[in-house]
């Protein structure tokens, strides 16, 4: 799954060049990708494995998260990937109900091909097991009409799906696990 | 919307719209669900969909004609003006408009209509009649939200990468004057006295107030963050945060700020059912059409609608 992702973001790079004018505009249609996966542990043993925007380290992918301002208003964090840094803020967090949400004003479509991304991460208890649901609102990063194959709304959302899909099942296989 | 006291109310309306432009209280919604590619009819009464019709081409910007017969739709990707007809609900005419058609109104005299160009960064004029386009207006970049005054006489296109609203005179078709306004204006709404717009600005998280006689900004509200679009009631203006999910009141006289209603995932189109009616707002994230009480400031009703509703522009009849 990592290397899906990780070609995904290769191709991105074979970008045109953006105008100025596609440089400020952005994809006429907003897409949606929301994954979810049913982890056999408590909530609170999976929230505390997930619920602080200073660590993404459950992911598998993130290999280094630094950042200011904690879980507070304002927070911000810098998320290493294997291709490059995505740069976060922390939108909204709520550790009583298990969620946060965050934005990506804008990305290296060489990392990853979206444009103001915005997305939550909810853990939700069913019984004695979890649901955790990863939902992102985003354009894709092409600004301009008539995008390439790879800065189209289908790349910006496999992408997404790609990340989402491998980050859930190696928290899924860490917690179940028990490592 | 069928029963004869709904028909009466409207022609009683329109008898009386030189006296109450704004007084006709709306009983359908007609919602754009973007991913979905279809336009939803929402009965406000029951607060139920009655109907939803397949549009294509990810539908997003909408707007009446002035009797409310018949809805413009644009659709971004599939590069198309559509005409419905909202009585029978059938796709009556299609209409090929390359540069990314978004943001849309109607002259409330003429029935003109109005398409931006997301990526021609220009206003087409679309005869209602034949239902072609007779002109192309010069704008700023990413022109998004247009609004056109009560009188007929004066659009307003939000042109979201130039930072500023273009004045364009109908009558000339020519591109007169700019307002600046904060970062990213998109939607764009005219009070019914065609004294004042307001724009919600996505980029700088607040609402730019235009004097349209002196052609100024006059004032500047804080509303949560990456604002869409702005409905006026009851003397107060009603603002959709996408990012924050809410939707901001403030008084349009003082300005200041009412309440945050925490409204649902991504509220966007929002309109006001008359001068003092129910407040309708789309939310994109989690498909519903919300409806606000414009004296309680409550949330008073949901209504499912097809996937990713975007409602930009008037959609309610």
């Amino acid at each position: 799954m990592l290397k899906r992702v990780a070609l995904a973001v290769v191709c991105a790079s074979l970008m045109p060049a953006l105008t100025s004018n596609g440089a400020l505009a952005h994809g006429p249609t907003r897409q949606k990708v929301t994954q979810t996966i049913e982890i056999n542990a408590p909530a609170d043993k999976v929230w505390a494995a997930v619920g602080n925007f200073q660590d993404m380290g459950w992911t598998g992918i993130v290999t280094k998260t630094e950042g200011t301002g904690e879980n507070g208003a304002g927070a911000k964090r810098s998320l290493t990937v294997p291709n490059g840094k995505l740069e976060e803020n922390l939108l909204k967090f709520n550790a009583e109900a298990k969620t946060y949400s965050y934005e990506l004003p804008k990305a290296d479509p060489k990392v990853l091909p979206v444009a103001n991304y915005s997305s939550t991460i909810t853990v939700t208890p069913d019984g004695d097991k979890s649901k955790v649901e990863w939902k992102a609102a985003f354009y894709r990063s092409y600004g301009l009409n008539d995008p390439p194959p790879e800065e189209s709304d289908e790349a910006a959302v496999k992408a997404v799906t790609g990340l989402y899909e491998a980050s859930l099942a190696n928290l899924k296989k860490k917690i179940e696990g028990g490592s | 919307m069928s029963n004869l006291a709904g028909i009466l109310a409207r022609t009683g309306a329109l008898a009386l719209s030189f006296l109450a432009p704004a007084a006709a209280i709306a009983e359908e919604a007609l919602i754009t669900n973007q991913p979905a590619n279809s336009l939803s009819f929402v009965d406000l009464g029951t607060m139920k969909t009655s109907a939803e019709i397949r549009i294509g081409g990810k539908p997003a910007g909408i707007a009446l004609s002035p009797d409310k017969k018949l809805a413009y739709i644009t659709a971004p990707d599939g590069k198309e003006l559509t005409e419905v007809d909202a009585t029978s609900r059938t796709v009556k005419r299609r209409l090929t408009i390359a540069g990314g058609p978004l943001g849309i109104a109607v002259n409330p005299i003429s029935g003109e209509v109005y398409v931006a160009g997301w990526y021609s960064n220009q206003i087409s004029v679309v005869e209602p009649g034949d239902f072609t386009v007779t002109t192309e207006i010069a704008v700023g970049l990413s022109p998004s939200g247009l609004a056109v005054s009560p009188d007929g006489k004066l659009l307003l296109s939000a042109d979201r990468d130039s930072n500023e609203v273009s004045f364009i005179d109908i009558a000339t078709r020519t591109r007169t004057g700019s307002v600046k306004t904060g970062e990213r204006p998109f939607g764009v709404t005219i009070d019914a006295d065609g004294k004042r717009a307001y724009t919600a600005n996505v980029a700088s998280d607040d609402v730019t107030v235009i004097d349209l006689a002196s052609r100024s900004a006059t004032g500047r509200v804080s509303v949560g963050h990456r604002p869409y679009a702005v409905a006026l009631a009851g003397g107060k203006g009603f603002v959709t945060g996408q990012g924050a999910g809410t939707i901001t009141v403030f008084d349009l006289a003082t300005l200041q700020q009412l309440k945050t209603i925490e409204a649902c995932d991504h509220p966007e189109g929002i309109e006001a059912s008359g001068a003092d009616g129910a407040v309708y707002a789309a939310c994109w994230g989690d498909n519903v059409l919300v409806k606000i009480d414009p004296k309680s400031l409550e949330i008073r009703g949901k209504a499912s609608t097809g996937d990713g509703p975007r409602a930009f522009g008037k959609f309610l009849r």
